[in-house]
């Protein structure tokens, strides 16, 4: 991989400890996998919560952090593993939190912006069309592809943070044109979607393209950010998709036919049967639950309304817990609004800064997991410690609440 | 053509000697392996139930979530860790999980992708399989 004389002095330790650290972390990337430069970055989104970073990436954020390392670009950062305001009402042991918040004082340290969110595109990163970025967060680097019109690969924890220190990433993959081009077509031509339809879509997608860029036509032309964004969540737990062509609404592909440049590839039309195949294979048991979890990703202020309007004159059965996770700006807004009484009177609960499946639910207590999200039910089954059960939202407070 | 010989590309240096674990499907880390014992927990996972320490691990591509290289890394830092993966597509997680064991906690475990499924699926778990990222080649011993 070619690098310019200021890259090479980095390399050799001359822009500091930190710095030659993320060079060594990018060129041995960008070569294995065949970059041919760095390219500068505008944003990047970056992974520091406990439950997945382990007391390694703990170590390795210290690291940068202690040996002077500082984000040359705006950084974003996904959920903790804990509420950061409220943890100890929601059970969290104190030498789990001790861990978290030392990847909290590290990212600070850095100077990343402290919102906590894997919706940083709703709430306090927005890029704008065709800008290159380098952000972690599988659904939103598909969100930031397909609708925002920007260039990301997925890039995994620990790079993340060295193409942030250096505002720059390896150009391969999701960067270059070539390999944008959709190389299978899903069609879905079912009316009447639900918010698990979108999900399950998703997912299905996910599963079905294997290494191929995906494009999908034929959503109602109503479809909401939303909706994409737990569509793109779906698909991006079911397979390696960092890009989901629509026609419409991905800048680069305003018809059908330019999705796949021109060339002719297989074609995939979404039936009914493929998405309640999708719920069945995501639906381990018929228990009653002990958890529900609406939001990851993360719901937005809207998304939190419409569970207040469908929580209204409702209660909670037994002991079950109901948690609905989203970001600290949303949870401002629903608590200056309405919205947060309004949900906890149900009792249920809202929660920030923080998402069910990096959370650490068996160390809580929790068993069966209900929830409409196809990239929970996903991870949290692959698990085996907790069983899942996935339904609509609709569905879902039917049974839990009376 | 040597059918024991299989040719991919290394994609971080180094050789390696052990028993082959072979998976036909996706693979995380994420989720997906106790990096404090080192076995498969993915319910999904064809091959759930075994553990990774110190194999030559085998599969198509990776899956879900970014922090896969983190679950890899914590699995490198309690000595869980295969000793080297062979992939179809680039997994990124490998690569940059691999990386980062060396400089954080000087292991080398050596990557090589571009060896197709279908060819791979001729190896199995337990074969003694010699591997050379830096040849690029995946050899199984008599």
């Amino acid at each position: 991989m070619f690098l310019d004389s200021f890259q090479e002095k980095l390399l050799r330790g001359e822009g500091g400890e930190a710095r030659q650290f993320a060079m060594e972390i990018v060129t041995k990337v960008g070569d294995a996998v065949g970059a041919d430069a760095l390219t500068h970055i505008k944003s990047a989104h970056i992974l520091a919560h406990y439950s997945s970073l382990h007391d390694a990436g703990v170590e390795v954020l210290e690291r940068f952090a202690e040996s002077g390392g500082r984000f040359a670009v705006p950084t974003s950062v996904d959920p903790a593993s804990i509420d950061l305001q409220n943890w100890r009402s929601f059970g969290i042991p104190e030498d789990y939190a001790r861990q978290q918040f030392r990847l909290c004082d590290a990212y600070a340290k850095m100077g990343g912006m402290r919102c906590w969110t894997c919706v940083q595109y709703q709430v306090c990163n927005f890029p704008k069309q065709g800008e290159t970025l380098a952000w972690a967060e599988s659904s939103a680097v598909v969100f930031a592809n397909s609708v925002l019109g920007c260039r990301s690969n997925k890039i995994t924890a620990g790079m993340d943070v060295a193409c942030a220190v250096l505002g720059l990433t390896p150009r391969f993959g999701m960067l270059l044109d070539e390999n944008r081009k959709a190389g299978v077509t899903f069609r879905v031509g079912l009316r009447e979607l639900s918010d698990i339809d979108y999900r399950s879509i998703g997912f299905f997608i996910g599963r079905k393209s294997g290494a191929r860029v995906p494009s999908l036509s034929g959503l109602p032309s109503a479809v909401s950010s939303d909706q994409i964004k737990h569509l793109g969540a779906g698909a991006a737990a079911a397979g390696p998709v960092t890009m989901i062509h629509m026609p419409g609404i991905t800048p680069e592909s305003p018809a059908v036919a330019d999705a796949p440049g021109g060339a002719r590839v297989e074609e995939i039309e979404i039936a009914r049967s493929d998405l309640t195949d999708v719920e069945a294979d995501l639906n381990q048991t018929d228990e009653f639950p002990d958890l529900v979890a609406f939001g990851v990703p993360h719901l937005s202020v809207n998304e939190l309304g419409e569970l207040a309007r469908q929580l209204e004159g409702r209660k909670l059965k037994g002991n079950v817990k109901m948690y609905a996770y989203t970001s600290s700006q949303a949870y401002d807004m629903a608590q200056r609004t309405g919205i947060t009484s309004a949900i906890e009177s149900s009792g249920a609960r809202i929660t920030h800064s923080t998402d069910a499946e990096i959370s650490p639910l068996k160390k809580l207590g929790f068993n069966i997991v209900m929830t409409n999200s196809a990239k929970l039910a996903e991870i949290v089954s692959s698990e085996g410690e907790i069983k899942v059960r996935y339904a609509s939202q609709k569905e879902i407070i039917e049974e839990v609440t009376g | 053509m040597n059918p024991s010989l299989m040719k991919g590309r290394g994609l971080v240096k180094g050789r390696a000697r052990a028993e082959a674990l072979v998976s036909e499907k996706a693979f995380t880390f994420a989720h997906g392996v106790d990096p404090a014992t080192g076995n498969v927990t993915d319910v999904r996972s064809d091959i759930r139930g075994s553990n990774v320490r110190g194999k030559i691990l085998f599969y198509p591509f990776g899956k879900g979530s970014t922090t896969a290289s983190s679950w890899f890394l914590e699995a490198v830092r309690l000595g869980n860790n295969p000793s080297a993966i062979v992939t179809e597509g680039v997994d990124l997680s490998a690569v940059i999980g691999s990386v980062m064991a060396r400089l954080v906690y000087g292991r080398e475990i050596p990557v090589v992708s571009g060896i197709p499924r279908a060819e791979y699926l001729r190896i199995r778990s337990g074969s003694q399989v010699r591997l050379d990222a830096d040849l690029g080649e995946v050899r199984v011993e008599p």
